[in-house]
């Protein structure tokens, strides 16, 4: 399997402990104390977590792109992301039909898990400014597709064939059902708000709380949209997913992530193989002197003409 | 968006003179405002609306919001996405009346109205459906509904009102590479539908008229092999105009950068756990989560470093910028004055029942909050863009605009 994008430990490990502080809120209402000075920490936690998460977010991201993402990853990245988002408004207004996660599924399992997490992150956040879906709950969806995208790129490498499709598409259904109770998880408090019989109830044991959310999720979207989401992901990942596959791995091919980047002209000692490859913390060629170009900006560069006029 | 966008476009095109010779009279050159100065805008808005549940400051703060907006924004698809924050508002207030009114909760003495109760099995957890419907217990839903909505609503603004991609070249260095990313997905997001047409005329040519699950096979599969083909070519282009270098970092910074994120995350995870469990020391709640952002967002900017680019006509943080932020900031710190003066008025009881009131303070919030909308540069707009007609002078030199012409497609931007 091909990595477009190199996971140092480092990266792995602020990964992990970003996840779980993440994971913390989402799940708070199931551990919030029932004392009397938290009642105030009810009302402020959810806020709190609101403005936490997206910088939690940020330095994930900024994490896994240290050290710059090799260009051709990028642009896939870019690119895929782009399919993804044209493909979300296809499903969205009709009864649970997803269209987004099959793809990231199938590009996860191809270009990797640093790769799969950065794609459902970004896919999200540019369909969210292409249909101008940009709130509080971005960050939420875009942690909860990136883990979807983690996940993929985390599944046993040596599969091959219809075992592959078989449990790509099984991950693919375990999938939509997570992401849809992620998501309820998060609306659950701001939704039903305090005092109604499916609300959370501070200081409940956990179990109950839990069996208040399962009577929610269920009521609210676990048989019609959840279903209708794993539905469409499982049928798309095998009616189109071996075809997908192959277009995917016959780009990665092509891409070449895993070729050592060497410049024979350099003079001095050449750079051993390997070290130049990949996106390491290491600079690609440490030997370049940073500071003899300017970096011009990115292909589209958004401009706008001074207002001087 | 196209369709909304000349409708409205229509009612610009008319006015006699021209819109700027009037903001110039008034000193000032429509220009968009630094997204970030929006955003700091509406999250005080946010702020201030989450302090209080009384349904008149948060109806005046949607009302300001709204009016800030229709007359600031421009003519971008985004901006005509406030629309949709509102919609969205009323269906979350809907939704928690109506979740009142089928899972009760909120008791209250003056029943409106008695439904038939529902008893559901022991797996739902003993759950009563309908049931007698108190005023009150409407009224909470209705005021707790009507906070959030307010909030989403100032989100909204912001949205409709900051340029995202403008915004996206405001971030950190250490972001760069993954704004990179975005802005190739929105970039390329069009070029697909031209390829989607280009493929379906070539299928057409070659007499494959499928329908259906093997036309949308034929077509998808070479959209995305074309889309994947196009990424490879903009990675070539990208290398080639030097993208990608990185700044050679001493190991010793990167050890820095790398041990202040870890300490930093570390930090959250135990000032989230601090915060959800109330008997460790209030010292471990949050004050220990904004330390260890802090600390980690810290070592983010640290890691930007090593990130090199130069920016192309940048955004500029000027008076009007200041200005309009500051309002943001003022109407949440008058709001947190008005909590801490009169907490009675800012969360009226439901019950007893009681009618909701205006405060002086309440109003200068609202005052504070509205005033962007005069305060703020006007937008530019296409409409003002297109090239004038060539007017004959009277001199009988033809006059033209030959700058404006350039800005064309800002409003894409």
């Amino acid at each position: 399997m091909t990595t477009a994008l190199r996971v140092a430990p480092r990266t792995a490990v602020v990964l992990v402990l970003a996840s779980v502080a993440a994971l913390a809120t989402f799940s708070w209402p199931f551990f919030v104390p029932a004392q009397p000075e938290s009642m105030a920490r009810t009302t402020e936690a959810p806020l709190v977590f609101v403005a936490v998460l997206p910088i939690l977010l940020a330095l994930v991201l900024a994490e896994l792109s240290s050290g710059g993402i090799d260009s051709k990853a990028l642009a896939m990245l870019g690119v895929l992301a782009a399919v993804n988002a044209a493909l979300r408004p296809l499903g969205a207004g009709t009864a649970g039909i997803e269209t987004v996660f099959f793809l990231l599924v199938l590009a996860g399992r191809v270009f990797g898990p640093g790769f799969g997490f950065l794609l459902g992150a970004i896919s999200l956040f540019a369909s969210a400014l292409l249909t101008a879906g940009v709130g509080p709950w971005l960050p939420f969806q875009m942690l909860a597709a990136a883990w979807i995208g983690l996940g993929a790129g985390l599944l046993p490498a040596r599969l091959r064939g219809r075992a592959e499709i078989a449990v790509l598409a099984c991950y693919g259904a375990i999938a939509a059902y997570g992401y849809g109770l992620l998501m309820n998880l998060w609306f659950w408090p701001f939704g039903v708000g305090a005092d109604t019989q499916l609300s959370y109830v501070a200081g409940a044991p956990v179990l109950d709380n839990l069996h208040r959310f399962a009577v929610f999720t269920a009521v609210t979207s676990t048989f019609g949209w959840d279903t209708g989401r794993a539905i469409t992901t499982v049928m798309a990942i095998v009616l189109v997913g071996p075809a997908v596959l192959a277009a995917l791995r016959r780009a990665a091919r092509r891409a070449a992530f895993d070729a050592p980047v060497t410049f024979a002209t350099t003079p001095g000692p050449a750079i051993p193989p390997g070290q130049g490859s990949g996106l390491g913390v290491r600079p690609r060629n440490p030997r370049r002197r940073p500071d003899a170009e300017e970096s011009p900006p990115p292909p589209s560069p958004g401009w706008r003409p001074t207002t001087k006029i | 968006m196209t369709d909304q966008a000349t409708a409205d476009g229509v009612g610009r095109q008319t006015p006699v003179t021209p819109p700027d010779s009037r903001s110039a009279r008034a000193g000032r050159l429509p220009r968009a405002l630094h997204p970030g100065a929006w955003w700091l805008w509406a999250l005080g808005l946010a702020t201030a609306a989450s302090h209080t549940t009384n349904p008149l400051p948060l109806a005046l703060l949607v009302a300001a919001a709204a009016l800030v907006v229709v007359r600031r924004r421009g003519d971008a698809p985004w901006a005509f996405a406030f629309r949709m924050y509102l919609i969205l508002g009323a269906v979350i207030v809907a939704m928690r009346v109506v979740f009142r009114l089928v899972f009760g909760g909120g008791q209250g003495d003056h029943v409106l109205l008695h439904l038939p109760e529902i008893p559901l099995p022991a797996w739902a957890a003993g759950i009563r459906l309908f049931g007698p419907v108190a005023a009150e217990q409407l009224l909470g839903g209705f005021y707790d509904g009507l906070r959030l909505a307010t909030m989403l609503i100032c989100l909204g603004a912001a949205n409709a009102l900051a340029n995202p991609k403008r915004l996206l070249k405001a971030v950190p260095g250490a972001l760069y590479a993954v704004s990179t990313a975005v802005v190739v997905a929105l970039s390329v997001a069009p070029q697909l539908v031209e390829s989607v047409l280009r493929v379906r005329r070539a299928r057409r040519l070659r007499g494959a008229a499928g329908q259906g699950l093997r036309a949308l096979r034929g077509i998808a599969l070479p959209v995305l092999a074309d889309a994947l083909d196009r990424s490879l070519a903009l990675a070539a282009a990208m290398d080639s105009r030097g993208y990608g270098r990185t700044a050679a970092i001493p190991a010793g910074q990167r050890a820095l950068t790398g041990g202040l994120v870890l300490a930093g995350l570390v930090g959250v995870c135990v000032g989230t756990y601090g915060l959800l469990d109330a008997t460790v020391p209030g010292y471990l709640g949050l004050p220990m989560l904004i330390v260890g952002l802090a600390t980690a967002v810290a070592g983010m900017l640290l890691a930007g470093r090593q990130v090199r680019r130069s920016r192309y006509r940048p955004d500029r943080w000027r008076i009007t910028e200041v200005v309009v932020a500051g309002c943001g900031v003022a109407t949440a710190v008058v709001m947190a004055v008005a909590g801490s003066v009169d907490p009675v008025r800012l969360y009226p009881p439901v019950s007893p029942l009681t009618w909701p009131e205006l405060t002086p303070l309440m109003l200068l919030v609202v005052a504070v909050a509205v005033a962007p909308a005069w305060l703020a540069s006007p937008p530019t707009l296409a409409a003002h863009r297109t090239p004038r007609p060539v007017l004959i002078a009277p001199n009988g030199t033809t006059r033209s605009s030959p700058k404006r012409d350039t800005s064309e497609s800002e409003a894409q931007r």
